[in-house]
């Protein structure tokens, strides 16, 4: 269909090409694997080709592969044409691939026209002459053992299929290397781990960090209890949380018998005019039910200055579920990386659309601002109601916030956010990252669900947020390192039982902590050098100071009070699964539409309080410091290319793509910098002043840009190691087998690769 | 007429005490006005933007103005005004106003609203105006205007029995269409100065000059000076040296309407050439003509990297073929040698103008919210763009990598050819990427080569059915607006110059866009009779202006042509969507990042005056870049 392929854009190396013919046997005999503290080698095979096309080529690369208790491990002395730019994990080396984000191990013998699934604990009857592996982040990587010893492979691929399903979270990588780390006294810095004080994220696990939040949102009839102080209460709630102050702890101790998980209602966050957002499991006890709602409504009515009602907003009615999602996901991975790219080209859109992960992301936004609606709109305290509140509660509760809150949308404030909403509130990364591979019916991409819907917000907003889609891609992908506390656990309680047991288990001598201390993700130090770091900064983002400045004239937002009035007598209260009332009530109607194909009927949507709300919203200039709503048309929400399709060679835009408006105002948000560290070093005086004014950055060499404005040259050449997948690069990390007449879809005979585990594990070969 | 003519002198004179010409062209371009106005003063922000040069006090009465009052442009007069239309807005419902029609636009406005609901679009958008309906009980008249810019716009008007009072809509409808009503158009009244004159921006000498023409394997002939050798050719022509001018004679009559292959393009190493024409005559018998291959030979021969020469028949083999039976055809390889015949697969206008109608079914007034996408994928229109960028694509490849001289043609050579040497164009050159370069592209490979504007818009022609309509300039500029998406820094101008253009495609305000040939256009007298949408434009080009533009040398465009990076122009066919607010645009935050820079530099050098004053030793080390130096990346 569209055969094309430019031919001129190749990737130019910027390092220096082995011009020698690669002989797999040279030099094979020094590679070693880097291994970071803890991690051990289970098993290696020597002379491995990485592929990197779709065909052998001779751009493959020899090499050894390495099966260690955290990666796999690609260890080559050959490279590949890479990106200049190209930023590098501390943790994980250029070909290297966390067990953690192994997603399905698929061993092959060519010859005998043999494939099979691998698992923990299996045997394989045949010597594999491939051995692919799907990663969770998207990537594909393949190698070939035709001139390797067929007993090391053997070992090696049935290795990484056990290795990467861990019987026990104890197995992940994550313990051994944080015991081995405590153990030398000195770990934290010897890891190049940040100094604990220079993080500006609340982690939300004392009940200062409550206090402040509370303070900060003015959340004056609120209180930060302890009652769940040892897990006492609730095993998933956390230690400190915050509740109505007109709540005493000997009813909160009461009231938690009723409700799922014992967890009690939480506060999450209060809005300026005193409605507040608060998230609740359900109640399990029928009896109690009434009562108990009417008490915890008429506590937060209470708490509410103006004490006004409560409204509730049922999730699990209005939205997906964990399988759902899953589904979705299990879809979109199959469009965008496992069907071949032009087979899918004529119906991409379609196939978009029947994935339906998209119209997910569009579903959590539109109940996001549904309840921004609410507080902002009808000035309510919301609460949000879910079966467990440990999913769907995490996203809608962390949007509404973002939408509100600029605070949120600076770097610190995100990761705040995601740890108290996600974190501490108790959302299941172990279960739903499936990293012990043991229930498939557990995992959810919910956290990359959010992380989209983000991203939708910021791709609408650029410069609203501090942080750039790079950072988002990267924490998204840090789920799969098994070493950060963040990701590794489904609770607070769960967090701290796990450590303190591995600790006993392994001896290891703790002191006042009573536990061990997992890094958290935040501390970036410990994945990217500062440099790298610089990438999740975003060029475009005004701080809190800059007033915004319309039409010549600073304009003070005519939100008030008065003007929404009018909207808000309509229904009193949105009763539960209103949504889903609505959505019907359009779909009716647009089928009617269909069947009156009269352009002149005048066609009138239904529409809600809150798209009203929403539409008079996008009919004023936005303030980029205060609330922020999505577009929600359809024809608004993207696919998330360079999440989705950073690893696929084919959508890959040469000297293209957004990083190229990035990479500019990044040069021009430079110079800026420069100009005001000139400036300020001006009006200090001695320069030896400056260094303590700017406490925010310790190093006044570094710049918040990763792109410097330098010294001028005579011409701008194009920077050609940018790409639409910026900083992340497909060259060598993923080979399809779509093109027609390899050997390999001969057997296959178009049949999907992508069928289930079960049927594929079946073909016992 | 009493009524209208105090309408009128009030509305002149509002417009001549009051009226900073910026301002009253900020009103006339249909973009946002519809929103702009429900809006209140958010205009747009690139609007905004401009204004912001102006003092703040000239600001606050020109957003009053613009809150409801009709600004008339010069010589523009009303000529009526009903004050009980109801206009009903598929988005807020019926909401009742007056409405005004004058010589160059339908105006209605409802100031009981808050904000005040202003409806402002040049008649020329009209493509149809129907009555719906009978009398209802209210004794009202309905009257549906189809617009060519994406929407349908329905009005109710109380009709007063037994009046002799003519509809205001039978006034829309002789404005509308002043060709079928034998008016003069309003681009021929509107004789608004600008400092600059649009209609010199392509001399063709200068941009074949500027590509290094001619040169020893390529003339300029003025062959064609008087339209004779092909009528819808411009008067300037570039073509092999070694083809006198008589045999180009010989050649036309083998091509379809007379249109020689001639130069585009020459790469400026390669000597690799884009050259266009129209299908060859072979006919069912398989005609020959000596000449005809002659010419192709020197075509390739000019270019000494190749022994090739490749023929991109933009059409589906299957449509070209069949234009055998009509006389047409395509080359074919025995007797052409040397030369490769590549189909493009890109459909006719028939198909295109059915595509964008699905296209408005699906986008306005409302979206469907569940079955979106598979929707817009049944309307073909980004498929069909697709193929269009494709096909450009693999010409620009072929020349650039390839090293390899293309001939590109269709059937007539006015349409898809057009779109495709123009995309080849401006993805091999980068000074067609330039606000300037593009004006040029558009001159020269859409209007002298006789794109046919007059035929394919219909101009002020109530014949809304005439199968010679199709939207293949929009398709072109939705092309253009893809790679301005892939390829954010690499085009001097903005995604509201592109908006622009497609606005006064059908506004008839300027000149440019009327006619079908340069011979037509010269025998209107355009240039004299009418101002040029360049002229408008070269004079405000900063709210046309990308900011984040670098001129990289050397930077061949490959845009990746697949499903998974085009994207439906929703700044363009959803922007009547009050649920859409206009992106916000990242040029307009670079803007504000440039501003704080020459406000930061100013503090910088004030203050090195003034510790350089002090201290008077050794002048302080240089401070930072100098304003307006290219910057240029380190690691």
């Amino acid at each position: 269909m569209f055969p094309v392929k430019p031919g001129k854009p190749t990737f130019k190396s910027y390092l220096p090409q082995p011009t020698e013919v690669k002989n797999p046997v040279q030099g094979m005999k020094n590679l070693e694997a880097k291994l970071l503290p803890g991690e051990i080698v289970v098993t290696e095979v020597n002379f491995v080709r990485k592929c990197v096309g779709p065909n052998s080529s001779p751009d493959d690369l020899w090499g050894k592969l390495v099966c260690t208790n955290f990666k796999i491990s690609f260890v080559t002395h050959g490279s590949l044409p890479r990106q200049k730019f190209q930023y590098t994990n501390r943790l994980l080396g250029e070909h290297d691939i966390p067990l953690a984000g192994v997603e399905q191990v698929v061993t092959v013998n060519e010859a005998k026209g043999k494939q099979k699934v691998l698992g923990s604990n299996q045997k394989l009857k045949f010597s594999p002459t491939e051995l692919m592996v799907y990663c969770k982040d998207f990537r594909m990587v393949r190698f070939r053992f035709d001139e390797a010893g067929p007993d090391s492979t053997k070992k090696v691929c049935l290795a990484i299929a056990h290795y990467s399903q861990p019987a026990d979270a104890q197995l992940l990588f994550g313990f051994e290397y944080t015991g081995k780390c405590f153990h030398s006294s000195s770990g934290d810095r010897a890891n190049g781990l940040d100094p604990g004080s220079s993080l500006q994220t609340a982690l939300f696990d004392c009940s200062s960090d409550w206090d402040r939040e509370i303070k900060r949102t003015g959340a004056s009839d609120w209180r930060v209890c302890s009652v769940n102080e040892g897990y006492a209460v609730s095993p998933s709630l956390p230690e400190f949380f915050v509740v109505p102050a007109s709540l005493a702890d000997q009813d909160l101790k009461q009231f938690s018998v009723s409700f799922a998980g014992k967890r009690i209602p939480m506060w999450c966050w209060n809005h300026s005019n005193g409605s507040a957002l608060v998230r609740m499991a359900s109640i399990r006890d029928p009896l109690q039910q009434r009562n108990l709602d009417r008490r915890i409504c008429s506590a937060i009515t209470k708490s509410h200055p103006k004490c006004s009602d409560v409204l509730k907003s049922d999730l699990d009615r209005s939205l997906p579920n964990i399988q759902e999602i899953q589904a979705a996901f299990v879809r979109l991975r199959q469009i965008c990386v496992i069907e071949p790219f032009e087979e899918n080209e004529e119906r991409w859109l379609s196939s978009l659309e029947s994935s339906k992960w998209l119209e997910y992301v569009r579903a959590f936004l539109k109940h996001s601002v549904e309840v921004v609606y609410m507080l902002e709109g009808q000035l309510c305290s919301v609460m949000l109601q879910e079966e467990e509140d440990r999913d769907l509660a995490c996203v809608v509760s962390s949007l509404v916030q973002l939408m509100l809150d600029p605070h949120y949308r600076s770097l610190g404030g995100f990761q705040s956010l995601v740890q108290k909403e996600w974190v501490m509130a108790g959302h299941r990364f172990l279960d739903r990252c499936n990293h012990l591979k043991k229930n498939d019916g557990e995992e959810c991409p919910l956290f990359l669900l959010f992380l989209d819907c983000v991203w939708q917000l910021m791709n609408q907003y650029p410069a609203a947020f501090e942080f750039t889609e790079t950072y988002l891609t990267v924490l998204s992908d840090s789920m799969w390192i098994p070493v950060f506390s963040t990701f590794l656990f489904n609770c607070p309680r769960h967090c701290a039982e796990r450590s303190r047991d591995f600790a006993q288990s392994e001896s290891i001598k703790l002191g006042e902590n009573k536990a061990l201390r997992f890094p958290c993700v935040w501390y970036w130090g410990h994945q990217f050098s500062v440099k790298d770091q610089a990438l999740f900064n975003s060029p475009l983002y005004v701080g809190k100071s800059v007033t915004c400045v319309h039409n010549g004239t600073v304009k003070t937002f005519r939100r008030t009070k008065k003007s929404h009035s009018a909207t808000l007598r309509g229904p009193p209260s949105l009763p539960n699964g209103l949504t889903v009332e609505l959505d019907t009530l359009t779909r009716r109607n647009s089928l009617a539409l269909r069947l009156k194909p009269d352009p002149w009927q005048p066609r009138e949507v239904p529409e809600s309080p809150a798209e009203r709300f929403s539409c008079e919203w996008l009919s004023r200039p936005v303030d980029l410091q205060g609330l922020l709503l999505p577009q929600l048309l359809p024809s608004h929400l993207q696919l998330w290319r360079l999440y989705f399709l950073r690893w696929v060679p084919e959508a890959q835009i040469s000297r293209g793509g957004s990083v190229m408006a990035f990479h500019r105002l990044s040069l021009l948000a430079d110079e800026i910098e420069t100009l005001q560290n000139q400036l300020r070093q001006h009006r200090g005086g001695t320069p030896a002043s400056t260094p303590a004014s700017t406490p925010g950055t310790p190093d006044q060499e570094s710049s918040r840009m990763y792109f410097k404005a330098g010294t001028p040259d005579d011409l701008p050449s194009t920077p050609d190691y940018l790409t639409s997948s910026f900083p992340f690069s497909p060259v060598g990390n993923l080979c399809r087998r779509n093109i027609l007449g390899t050997p390999f879809s001969k057997f296959l005979s178009g049949a999907k690769i992508w069928v289930s585990n079960e049927n594929l594990a079946n073909e016992t070969l | 007429m009493e009524k209208s003519g105090s309408a009128d002198s009030l509305g002149s004179k509002r417009s001549s005490s009051r009226q900073p010409s910026v301002d009253s062209l900020t009103s006339t371009n249909t973009t946002r006005s519809d929103r702009s106005a429900h809006l209140r003063s958010a205009v747009s922000p690139d609007a905004a933007s401009a204004r912001t040069d102006l003092g703040a006090e000239v600001l606050k009465e020109s957003s009053r103005i613009a809150e409801g009052e009709l600004q008339l442009l010069p010589r523009e007069s009303v000529q009526d005004t009903a004050s009980d239309v109801t206009y009903i807005c598929p988005f807020l419902g019926a909401i009742r106003g007056s409405l005004t029609v004058t010589n160059y636009r339908l105006f209605f406005k409802c100031l009981d609203k808050d904000p005040a609901f202003v409806l402002d679009l040049p008649v020329g958008v009209i493509s149809r105006v129907e009555k719906i309906g009978a009398i209802s009980a209210q004794g009202e008249v309905s009257f549906g205007l189809v617009c060519k810019d994406i929407r349908n716009l329905r009005f109710a008007h109380r009709y007063q029995e037994g009046s002799l009072k003519k509809s205001i809509f039978e006034l829309v409808n002789k404005f509308a269409f002043p060709v079928s009503n034998a008016l003069r158009m309003f681009a021929f009244e509107y004789g608004q100065p600008f400092p600059e004159n649009g209609w010199k921006v392509y001399d063709p000498l200068a941009e074949y000059k500027r590509q290094g023409l001619p040169n020893e394997s390529w003339r300029i002939t003025k062959a064609n000076e008087h339209y004779d050798v092909c009528e819808t050719y411009p008067a300037t022509l570039v073509v092999p040296a070694n083809i006198p001018d008589e045999e180009l004679k010989r050649v036309a009559a083998f091509r379809a309407k007379g249109r020689i292959p001639v130069l585009s393009w020459i790469h400026p190493e390669t000597q690799a050439t884009v050259t266009r024409c129209s299908q060859p005559m072979v006919g069912v018998n398989g005609k020959r003509s000596k000449e005809d291959e002659k010419h192709l030979q020197a075509i390739m021969d000019a270019n000494a990297q190749s022994h090739k020469l490749f023929i991109f028949d933009a059409r589906p083999p299957v449509n070209a073929a069949a234009n055998k039976m009509k006389g047409g055809g395509f080359e074919s390889e025995d007797a052409y040698q040397n030369a490769e015949l590549v189909f493009l697969d890109i459909h006719n206008i028939h198909v295109m103008r059915e595509s964008l109608r699905k296209l408005k079914e699906v986008v306005y007034p409302n979206i469907e919210e569940s079955h979106w996408l598979s929707n817009l994928e049944s309307t073909h229109w980004l498929e069909h763009i697709k193929l269009i960028l494709a096909g450009a694509l693999r010409i620009a490849d072929k020349v650039e990598s390839g090293k390899t001289s293309v001939v590109v043609h269709c059937s007539d050579g006015w349409d898809r050819t057009a779109q495709l040497s123009s995309l080849a164009m401006l993805m091999l050159d980068g000074f067609y990427r330039t606000l300037r370069g593009f004006q040029v592209l558009v001159e020269k490979e859409w209007l002298s080569f006789g794109h046919r504007f007059q035929l394919r818009i219909g101009h002020g022609d109530r014949n809304h059915t005439d199968a010679d309509r199709s939207p293949v300039f929009l398709q072109f500029i939705d092309c253009v607006w893809q790679m301005t998406r892939q390829f954010p820094a690499a085009f001097e101008f903005n995604e509201f110059f592109l908006i622009t253009i497609l606005d006064h495609l059908y506004s008839c305000l300027f000149g440019t866009f009327l006619c079908n040939s340069e011979q037509q256009r010269l025998e209107e007298d355009l240039p004299k009779r009418t101002v040029s949408l360049w002229s408008y434009i070269n004079s405000q080009h900063e709210e046309f202006t990308n900011p984040l533009y670098v001129d990289y040398a050397n930077h061949v465009l490959y845009p990746v042509v697949s499903m998974r990076h085009l994207e439906l122009w929703v700044g363009y066919y959803i922007r009547w969507n009050p649920r859409m607010r206009p992106q916000e645009p990242l040029h307009q935050h670079y803007r504000e990042l440039l501003a704080k820079r020459a406000e930061l530099q100013r503090k910088v050098e004030e203050l090195q005056r003034e510790v350089a004053g002090r201290v008077a030793v050794a002048p302080p080390e240089k401070a930072g870049s100098p304003a307006g130096s290219p910057v240029q990346t380190c690691v």
